[in-house]
């Protein structure tokens, strides 16, 4: 069963995404409310992949997806995150993105973004 | 800065824009018929909507958003605590009236409505009219409205007597929910939105 570390300074995002991954076979092995726990939470749980947040108070997505990726270069984080902007999406897949879903967001398109991830789409 | 007829009207379809966006994005995440229509923008007088606010003595959930680009920018949402109690039934796809008090689902679903509403409005105001907007973290509090309210303008540091309001209605399922969506754009980058649009101010 694939792990997966969700991210979200919003406890009902997390308890949502969470329904959603599973009821389709994954397992959320952790939860993070920010960037800094974030990458706390993958050292210590080394998760097949991440759903990140990008606006988070202390250190917010971009940078954990930073500090992540510095740690684990083959990480896999997937940025979810209602600002819609090109300037947003760019940054975040120069920093080692591999894609971006934007809030809301149906259940499909969260589990195919995954999905896509391990080659299981 | 003169604010013209012409110039409000540009603001007001700039609004429109940027609610109805907001306002799809929440109908898709409560997965019911809401809605956020823009009643009027105006030019008010800060002292008589303060005591507006003040002479509202309901307890009130809000949250307030502050914006970081080239556009200084706040939002504030707020509603009476029993309304933040339907919307957390309907975020979490909850019967009606299972939520009876203020918690902390609550306190993350209002939480996160504000980032849904604030990131829509700059997802708009960013691809529609050039600006560089990106929301912080919403900030959630109980509190009075009057209280609330001053807090924004204490906290956009505001000197003139004057602000740039948005009124809307907010309406779920057909019925209207009571709130206040308080979108304060600081008077110099109202100028730059002009700017961008070609619009002389």
């Amino acid at each position: 069963m694939r792990k997966i570390l969700v991210v979200d300074d919003a406890k009902v995002i997390r308890m949502v995404i969470k329904r959603i991954l599973t009821r389709h076979g994954f397992l959320v092995a952790g939860e993070a409310g920010n960037g800094r726990e974030a990458l706390e939470k993958y050292k210590e749980l080394r998760p097949d992949a991440v759903t990140m947040d990008i606006v988070m108070p202390e250190m917010d997505g971009i940078q954990g997806l930073k500090e992540i990726i510095a740690f684990d270069k083959q990480a896999k984080v997937i940025m979810v995150s209602a600002i819609d902007q090109r300037d947003s999406l760019t940054d975040a897949i120069r920093n080692g993105a591999t894609d971006y879903v934007v809030k809301p967001f149906e259940d499909d398109r969260m589990v195919s973004a995954l999905k896509n991830i391990f080659g299981e789409a | 800065m003169n604010i013209t007829q012409d110039n409000m009207k540009v603001v007001e379809i700039m609004s429109r824009l940027s609610i109805d966006r907001a306002s799809r994005a929440l109908s898709k995440i409560l997965r019911t018929g809401a809605m956020i229509s823009l009643s009027r923008v105006y030019i008010a007088d800060l002292s008589e909507t303060t005591a507006k606010m003040n002479d509202d003595l309901r307890e009130m959930t809000g949250v307030m958003v502050n914006f970081k680009g080239n556009v200084g920018c706040k939002l504030l949402f707020m509603l009476p605590v029993t309304g933040s109690f339907i919307l957390t039934d309907l975020f979490l796809r909850q019967p009606a009236g299972t939520t009876k008090e203020y918690n902390e689902f609550t306190e993350s679903v209002v939480q996160e409505l504000g980032n849904i509403l604030a990131s829509h409005i700059s997802n708009a105001l960013v691809s529609d009219f050039d600006a560089i907007l990106v929301p912080q973290p919403p900030q959630v509090h109980n509190d009075y409205a009057g209280v609330m309210f001053s807090n924004l303008v204490l906290e956009q540091g505001m000197t003139d007597d004057k602000l740039l309001l948005l009124e809307t209605q907010f309406e779920i399922c057909k019925t209207e929910l009571e709130c206040y969506l308080f979108l304060v754009p600081e008077m110099t980058s109202f100028g730059k939105l002009l700017d961008n649009l070609g619009v002389n101010v």
